[in-house]
């Protein structure tokens, strides 16, 4: 019973028949159709759609339902074609003599999860690989994937008859969770329930993990006990953060976002700073708002890389700047990605012409870039204005590209 | 006069070869001359003064007055604001410093190292400099050249021969103007030269650099108004325009043209809050108390900057400011007491 009590619920409650598998009835029986009668039609399955909705689950469930074997390479495995072949080769080059004896589907099935994982580097010519064992396959083969838009899934698209699963509704997720508390003997209040159910958007996987780590302790679970899920999820976006920072009534309801967030601080703050304006249209409660987000910024090159213990001063300063008018807050659209990365990083190459051409003036003229940048580009701008083709450019060595960033660079 | 005839910028081509030729600083010249004759004698030397007022030109004149044609080969230049770290020093003028160049015997038995902007060295690196000018001393030389000598801890000051320069006078630098308009055949006309003199405020290098500007502009002749447009032209007006935006409640605008300064012309905040602090005294339509309280405003964010993480935070931290500030002054027009 022991070893029981120590499972995660996800794999203690993972449905063993296809049956009671929640939800996504459609893309089961599409899926179970391909695999008993219409496996000539396509040699390979792409199952696809958001984590946490049954494809493997479905996929572990069949293979137990219709007896066949099922190798799995997921991506906690190297799959570069060089692996990909020493493990899927062998899988898929011979059929089980079985076949002939059970019904017609047991035997061998590959089955690729997170095909959406191949790495660029690491799996090199891992989807090559892919494609090639599956047109010289003799066995089923299944592919799991969460995004199937993306560039490099695209020839396998075409070889795969596609399974699209949909977010689990959410009263089948209650009503599993409901299931999951009588045989755990939890009490649990049904808003609870359903407070899990909503904040999982359709992920059953992260329901179950979600009701396990609130009330495993103490048998218990209030609506009280769910009110810090949002804020732990790690799938809450940037966006998300933001929505809840920017229309907080209280410090309070920030303070608590913050310290139970993992987003990355350092992108917040700078999204923050970007945004404040559109929050704050009043000029007093704007200034007054970005002097909290200054005194933040503060304890954040205070904190550096050791004094952590500063960090808590950082996050009470930021609360202060979410709460200057609870009452002003109108909805608005967010400034994202952050405007210094995009404005900083069009810029990056244009800051080391820039670079070069202060050092070729230093050689020459004996100063520092910053007195290169202050005191002679600008004039030197105007010289080449006037001539483009003055024997400066050949003085200083300047490149064709240099001259041209320094005709195109405008007034400072 | 000796000039450097290959050199296109005339900073460069007019820049004094010699110690006699050097505008002004007639005092300094007379000091150095006598450590030229004897240069065994020589200390290590300390200019220090605002930009433009001939500290690398004298460091280079020594130079090229102990070791002729081949100054090059005996002599290290570093500029400490661009390589500021201990590292240079451990290894680039300790290594030189270690070897004593015996081209010239037993006259000048030392090498020469310049060190210019050394104020921008860190605390670490001017100790580090300190021990290597010491145990170096009897193969090389320094020249130190810095802004502010207050930044240069005590110890290496007190192993300097310190020259402080002021800002060249005046009518030197005038004189000088025209001389140099004469030579490369234009005509400056006087009340031109005033208006460069005033706009220079004693920096003989951004005065040259106005003048062959405007010497682009019109073959011949340079006169008051093609000087005004030079200067015009060449100011810095994006942070004015900047502050401008901010105060008139702007504050969008004043905010991406803050990033536009820092991705387009490679400035830091700290250069763009510096620049602020001059401008802001620059504008003709704030009271003087106005401009006190913005100064006031834009120094906290100075120091905020030095202690920050993000320098664009800051800034725009200031910018909500002076938009506040802004609508402050707005206020009182409307609502006069």
């Amino acid at each position: 019973m022991q070893t029981q009590n120590n499972m995660l619920w996800v794999e203690k409650y993972r449905p063993k028949k296809i049956d009671d598998l929640t939800g996504n009835d459609e893309a089961k029986a599409l899926f179970l159709e391909w695999l008993k009668n219409k496996r000539h039609t396509k040699k390979a399955v792409l199952l696809y759609g958001s984590p946490g909705v049954g494809k493997t689950t479905l996929v572990l469930a069949a293979s137990q339902e219709l007896e066949f074997s099922v190798i799995e390479m997921n991506a906690s495995d190297t799959r570069s074609e060089k692996t990909i072949n020493a493990v899927a080769k062998p899988a898929t080059s011979y059929k089980a003599l079985d076949n002939y004896t059970k019904n017609k589907t047991s035997g061998n099935v590959l089955f690729l999860d997170e095909v959406d994982g191949i790495a660029g580097n690491e799996d090199r010519g891992g989807v090559n690989a892919i494609l090639k064992v599956i047109e010289e396959s003799l066995v089923p083969i299944i592919l799991a994937a969460n995004d199937p838009d993306i560039e490099k899934l695209r020839p396998l698209k075409k070889v795969c008859l596609l399974v699209r699963f949909q977010q689990v509704r959410i009263p089948l997720i209650i009503a599993l969770l409901q299931k999951i508390c009588m045989l755990e003997h939890v009490s649990a209040e049904f808003e609870a329930l359903e407070r899990i159910a909503q904040n999982s958007k359709g992920d059953v996987r992260s329901a179950i993990n979600d009701l396990q780590s609130l009330s495993e302790e103490n048998h218990r679970l209030t609506l009280q006990d769910t009110m810090m899920l949002t804020s732990r999820n790690k799938d809450i976006t940037l966006d998300d953060m933001l929505k809840r920072y920017f229309s907080a009534q209280n410090i309070a309801e920030t303070s608590t976002m913050l310290a139970f967030s993992n987003i990355d601080y350092d992108d917040f703050l700078l999204s923050v700073s970007d945004n404040l304006p559109k929050r704050y249209s009043n000029p007093s409660e704007l200034a007054k708002a970005y002097d909290y987000v200054s005194r933040a910024d503060l304890f954040r090159g205070r904190v550096g890389t050791e004094n952590w213990h500063l960090l808590k001063y950082f996050y009470n300063a930021l609360t202060l700047a979410s709460a200057i008018n609870p009452l002003s807050y109108t909805p608005f659209t967010f400034i994202s990605p952050p405007i210094r990365i995009i404005t900083l990083f069009w810029t990056k190459g244009k800051r080391s012409t820039l670079d070069a051409i202060c050092g070729k003036i230093g050689a020459q003229c004996h100063v520092s870039h910053k007195t290169a940048k202050h005191d002679f580009i600008p004039y030197i701008r105007v010289l080449l204005q006037k001539n483009s083709k003055s024997p400066l450019v050949g003085w200083f060595k300047f490149t064709p590209e240099e001259v041209d960033f320094l005709l195109k660079m405008g007034r400072f | 006069m000796t000039s450097n005839e290959e050199a296109l910028m005339w900073v460069e081509k007019y820049r004094p070869q010699t110690l006699t030729e050097v505008v002004g600083l007639k005092d300094i010249v007379e000091s150095l001359q006598a450590f030229m004759r004897t240069p065994k004698t020589m200390p290590h030397l300390m200019f220090a003064g605002v930009p433009g007022t001939g500290k690398t030109t004298l460091a280079l004149a020594i130079a090229h007055t102990l070791y002729g044609a081949n100054w090059k080969s005996f002599t290290l230049e570093l500029n400490a604001s661009d390589e500021r770290g201990i590292d240079t020093v451990r290894d680039r003028i300790k290594d030189f410093s270690r070897y004593s160049r015996t081209g010239f015997g037993e006259t000048i038995p030392f090498a020469l190292i310049i060190l210019d902007e050394c104020d921008q060295m860190t605390g670490p690196a001017q100790t580090a400099l300190r021990r290597i000018m010491e145990i170096g001393s009897r193969t090389s030389r320094f020249i130190l050249i810095c802004n502010q000598s207050s930044k240069i801890i005590e110890p290496i000051q007190s192993r300097c021969a310190i020259f402080r320069f002021s800002r060249v006078e005046k009518q030197a630098m005038k004189q000088h103007l025209i001389y140099i308009a004469e030579k490369e055949g234009h005509t400056l006309i006087p009340e031109a030269a005033d208006r460069i003199v005033d706009f220079a405020e004693g920096d003989l290098r951004h005065a040259i650099n106005v003048l062959q500007t405007a010497s682009a502009y019109k073959e011949g002749i340079i006169d008051e108004k093609t000087v005004s447009l030079v200067i015009g032209e060449a100011s810095p007006s994006q942070v004015q325009k900047m502050i401008r935006k901010a105060l008139y409640g702007d504050f969008m605008d004043a905010r991406k043209i803050m990033y536009d300064i820092m991705g387009n012309f490679g400035f830091s905040g700290t250069e763009i809050i510096r620049q602020a602090q001059r401008e802001i005294f620059k504008m003709s339509d704030l009271t003087a108390e106005q401009k006190a309280e913005l100064s006031n405003i834009t120094g906290e964010y100075d120091y905020r900057l030095t202690q920050g993480a993000n320098s664009d935070i800051q800034l725009s931290a200031l910018l909500a400011q002076f938009a506040k500030f802004g609508k402050g002054i707005e206020e009182s027009y409307a609502d006069p007491k």
